[in-house]
């Protein structure tokens, strides 16, 4: 092993300081962006992953005087990642592709090529901090996407390089500008790459069957069981919702419920939408595995802030926590990460 | 950065050579910019270079026009390169004969470039209809193929006389006299053929032939068409009455004297580059499979151009051996093509009947005048821990 690094370059400003920064560092890097699905004329150019990214890549790439290579996940990616994505918003969840992007795509598949390249490292423009074999919180609070990486194999973090996860997102930018790289000033990518506009209906419409339940009309109920109008899909709903519902409370009413084997859309009040207690399945560990009464802060969506909680039952399959206080919408499919007080990923798993 | 850089990669492009470079610098500068269709003293010193090249190519490409069947200047037209040549030929001959009431359609083989195939496309898509001519497992045009296209009317026939992935050569002469005997316009695709085999058109009684700049040491930008039949063509783009009006516009002029310098010094040294290339070629081809024992040598089983060599080896796929040869200093190209979706072997390897798993497997290593054994022994020394290294990482990734 040398210390060549693999980095992973989109062809937005992170990843490009990042590789810019290795560079700085002394690192031997070679920079590769992973093709991972079909740019058609359907998909019109996105602030990340476009072919238009590729170039902007290869732009940086050539600046730094790093080889780059463009690396075709089309197949894995299509079903490790958007497979899942459909499946699990046909069963009436609401799940994150990045989290799975990252533990099959950026940090396992990415890997083997990193491997057959005699690469110690690989790197990414992850907001996180990777240190002496653990992983942390970015230091932009804003930024932070440590939520995100929770499912990678454990021992994959000592050899991720994190080079902007220590910078805020301006300290990046004036990064990008000092270095001269093209992607300074490219907007943020805010949507699911493989996503156009947002509209995720529209990529399952693309991939489920005509008839898919998931897409047909049921009923709105209340948690009382009143049937309260008619919904054309449960996959448009998501927990915690408030758009687009019957109107006619005297409240305000939040999607508190999905029951896809009555395709039932269930509402309920801000109350009812809050929860005491999390259950996580497809349990990852980048800590050594909490036990029954463990204290632990979990954090059940990106961006919201981690909670208190407390361990009342593990297995190797699934991770039951008691809540300090309650949190809002908490939902099947989302992730929750698990976090020491100091900001520690300790891993995670899927909202059951 | 690799301690020594091999390019084995000429087939996609060649740097330009200082004779051509030196042959072109007048034109760019004050001594003869000027617009070689002005009938000032800054123009005729333009169309002094223009008309000497098209002088130097004729020469190349067989001269003696004067009824002995050779190329006369007139009959060479510039264009920005092989591809558009190539789409004049196929569809400027595709709309010539709409206009003249016959077949508005072409045949075009299976691995031709995919310049003539996507113009014979295009033929399709503008209402008329395209022929996809089978080849053999050794690449070769099938004659009954070809014979049906003729017997059902034609507007043109294209088939190229080296393909640039297997270097495979066709029949050229008997597929040209076979289309003369029918009437119908034959159009040769010379880019990889010119300076590499013996070529000359004196011989070959096609309508219409395309060589390329950037392949034999001129600037990227520039070709020509040979057109010796004006009237089985027409134009594809308009404007002025440059070249007959066949291909208007104001002549590229430094490219043009950059080719013809360039076509000079390749018909030239042709033999000679023959000789050592397939010398170089032979000696990749045995060490390599001395290395890596179950590596499959693509289209070899048939007459092959000297410079080209189509390499595949098993359990690899080619754009995770190209990225490692680059890393280790080592340049050339893949035999696939990374279409929408996920990679496919390329249309000349599948047209052939190589397995899948070998198509998408498949490396083509081209030589230039520039190589030597070095380079050879580069490639032959970096091969076998590459390979280990690319199989064992598709195995992982197609588990």
């Amino acid at each position: 092993m040398t210390d060549r690094v693999l980095v992973a370059m989109s062809g937005g400003v992170d990843s490009s300081v990042a590789a810019a920064l290795l560079v700085e560092a002394g690192y031997d890097v070679v920079g590769a962006t992973m093709k991972l699905f079909c740019y058609g004329d359907s998909v019109p150019d996105r602030p990340c992953c476009s072919l238009d990214s590729i170039t902007d890549a290869q732009l940086v790439a050539h600046k730094l005087g790093i080889p780059h290579y463009v690396l075709n996940f089309e197949d894995r990616f299509g079903r490790d990642v958007i497979a899942n994505f459909v499946s699990e918003y046909a069963r009436g969840r609401t799940p994150i592709p990045c989290v799975r992007c990252n533990s099959f795509t950026k940090f396992r598949d990415f890997l083997y090529h990193a491997d057959a390249l005699d690469c110690a490292y690989v790197a990414t423009g992850h907001y996180a901090i990777a240190r002496d074999g653990a992983l942390f919180r970015g230091r932009d609070v804003l930024k932070d996407q440590s939520y995100f990486l929770w499912g990678i194999d454990r021992g994959v973090v000592a050899r991720m390089l994190t080079p902007v996860g220590s910078l805020t997102k301006p300290e990046t930018r004036t990064a990008a500008r000092r270095l001269g790289l093209v992607t300074a000033e490219k907007p943020e990518s805010v949507e699911i790459c493989f996503v156009p506009d947002d509209d995720y209906v529209r990529v399952l419409e693309r991939h489920l069957p005509s008839d898919a339940p998931a897409l047909a009309p049921g009923p709105v109920v209340t948690t009382g069981g009143e049937v309260v109008g008619q919904h054309d899909g449960f996959a448009r709903y998501t927990i915690g919702q408030r758009r687009g519902l019957p109107g006619g409370f005297r409240e305000p009413r939040y999607v508190v419920a999905i029951r896809p084997a009555t395709r039932e859309v269930v509402l309920g009040s801000g109350d009812e939408l809050l929860g005491h207690a999390v259950t996580l399945g497809e349990l990852n560990w980048l800590a050594d595995p909490l036990a029954p009464g463990d204290p632990v802060w979990v954090q059940c969506r990106y961006r919201a802030p981690a909670v208190p909680g407390r361990v009342r039952e593990c297995s190797p399959a699934t991770l039951e926590l008691d809540l300090a206080e309650p949190v809002r919408a908490i939902t099947p499919g989302q992730s929750g990460a698990l976090y020491d007080a100091d900001g520690r990923l300790l891993g995670g798993g899927v909202i059951a | 950065m690799p301690k020594r850089l091999v390019y084995l990669d000429n087939a996609a492009t060649t740097p330009v050579r200082p004779e051509v470079l030196e042959a072109m610098l007048p034109y760019l500068g004050r001594e003869a910019f000027g617009n070689p269709s002005s009938p000032h003293r800054f123009g005729r010193a333009a169309r002094a270079g223009v008309d000497q090249a098209k002088r130097s190519i004729a020469e190349a490409l067989g001269g003696g026009g004067g009824g002995g069947g050779g190329v006369e200047p007139a009959q060479v037209i510039f264009t920005s390169g092989g591809t558009e040549a190539d789409n004049l030929a196929v569809i400027g001959c595709a709309l010539a004969a709409r206009d003249r009431g016959d077949p508005f359609r072409v045949a075009v083989s299976a691995i031709e470039h995919k310049a003539v195939l996507a113009a014979a496309h295009a033929v399709a898509h503008l209402g008329g209809e395209e022929i996809i001519l089978p080849v053999s497992g050794s690449g070769e045009v099938a004659d009954a193929a070809l014979n049906e296209a003729l017997a059902r009317g034609v507007a043109v026939v294209s088939v190229m006389w080296v393909n640039n992935e297997v270097g495979v050569v066709q029949p050229i002469a008997r597929l040209a006299a076979r289309c003369r005997d029918a009437g119908v316009p034959f159009h040769v695709d010379g880019v990889q053929a010119f300076g590499k085999i013996p070529v000359s058109l004196s011989d070959i009684p096609c309508t219409l032939f395309t060589i390329s700049g950037h392949k034999i040491g001129a600037p990227k930008g520039i070709g020509a068409l040979v057109v010796r039949d004006r009237h089985a063509v027409e134009a594809i783009i308009h404007g002025g009455g440059q070249q007959f009006g066949i291909r208007p516009g104001t002549e590229n002029v430094p490219g043009i004297v950059g080719l013809g310098a360039a076509v000079e010094l390749a018909a030239r040294e042709q033999a000679a580059f023959a000789a050592r290339a397939a010398a170089l070629r032979d000696d990749l081809e045995r060490r390599v499979l001395a290395v890596v024992p179950d590596a499959v040598i693509n289209g070899a089983s048939g007459p092959r151009a000297p410079h080209v060599s189509s390499v595949s080896i098993p359990g690899t796929d080619s754009e995770a051996l190209l990225m490692h040869l680059d890393l280790a200093g080592i340049a050339c190209s893949s035999g696939s093509a990374c279409s929408t979706g996920a990679v496919e072997p390329s249309h000349v390897l599948t047209a052939m009947g190589v397995p899948r798993e070998l198509g998408v497997a498949a490396l083509r290593f081209s030589f230039g005048k520039e190589n030597t054994e070095e380079d050879v022994e580069a490639l032959v020394a970096a091969l076998p821990k590459i390979v280990e290294k690319v199989r064992h990482l598709s195995a992982v990734l197609h588990r």
